[in-house]
């Protein structure tokens, strides 16, 4: 439940920041026309494709997809979420994002008339940040038991986001985002090790307990991997400097 | 339109091919693993392999793919 609510909650935000740019700098309506367009069709493409995909499937084969996706999503998380804590990219924020979407987006739409552009913009971060999270909500509530959990912490970060989404756009400066984002990571490449190790029949020791040490194990690395890289990269920029 | 598609070509294999490749790789030794290795070995052993996979994946795509 917490590693989709983190997931979903991130996403979500990267979402927010994009409409709350379309709609203060061009028109309110327009941008929650996209957003909620995309978020249809998001919703839409999951309940044509998840079932289908949970019926369809053995166990083992259904595990081993799940994981090789988690895989694939945590593994990128974690990438970047290194190389922004040693220096090498810029901190994640939504804040940022939605600074730099406003100044894009900079300009009239015209009184009366159909702002399609903001529409777009709008349905695009939507939908794309939404595929990433219906993909990860059907991964992890599709492999087992889990249905429950994941749906009620998807539905969890979905209530948080619109809140801050309705109050003001400032808490967005104030989110530890790369740090929740590494953790994210963390969190989605073990349940990704997990399920992909379950379905070529691996048990492991203690059970679903494995998700704790190989959550460890990762966020160890990450840390490792992190002050290596800075060491490496500060050098070269004193030399620079 | 090219720009949605790099859009989502990015949101879901990642920015460089680095990491699919390697989740890919690491996927299909584990496979091979699973089919050459004593059953008990594998199913007691297995999921470490996986994971040292795993974590070399990301070293390579940390280390090559900035």
């Amino acid at each position: 439940m917490a590693v989709a609510a983190g997931a979903v909650g991130i996403e979500m935000l990267e979402a927010l920041a994009i409409v709350l740019a379309v709609g203060v700098e061009r028109r309110m309506r327009d941008a929650v026309i996209g957003a909620l367009a995309a978020a249809l069709a998001v919703v839409a493409l999951g309940a044509a494709v998840g079932p289908a995909l949970a019926s369809g499937a053995d166990l083992s084969a259904l595990r081993l997809i799940v994981g090789a996706l988690l895989l694939l999503f945590g593994l990128e998380w974690l990438r970047k979420g290194i190389l922004r804590m040693a220096g090498l990219r810029r901190r994640s924020s939504s804040y940022d994002e939605y600074v730099e979407e406003r100044a894009l987006l900079a300009g009239d739409p015209g009184v009366g008339q159909t702002d399609w552009a903001a529409r777009l913009v709008a349905f695009k971060g939507v939908f794309l940040e939404g595929l990433e999270v219906g993909v990860i909500v059907l991964a992890l509530a599709g492999s087992g038991d889990r249905a429950l959990p994941a749906l009620l912490g998807a539905a969890l970060a979905l209530v948080v986001v619109v809140g801050i989404g309705l109050l003001v756009h400032a808490p967005l400066r104030r989110l530890p985002e790369t740090q929740l984002k590494l953790g994210v990571g963390v969190a989605l490449t073990a349940f990704g090790t997990f399920f992909a190790a379950e379905g070529l029949h691996v048990e492991w020791p203690l059970n679903d307990a494995a998700l704790l040490y190989l959550g460890v194990g990762y966020a160890a690395f990450a840390w490792l991997a992190a002050r290596l890289l800075s060491a490496q990269h500060r050098p070269r920029a004193e030399v620079a400097a | 339109m090219s720009a949605f598609l790099r859009s989502l070509r990015s949101l879901l294999l990642g920015e460089t091919w680095t990491i699919p490749i390697g989740v890919g790789v690491s996927l299909l030794l584990a496979a091979v693993l699973h089919s050459v290795l004593p059953a008990a070995l594998w199913h007691e052993g297995g999921g470490f392999v996986l994971a040292a996979l795993v974590a070399t994946t990301l070293t390579v795509a940390l280390w090559s793919g900035r």
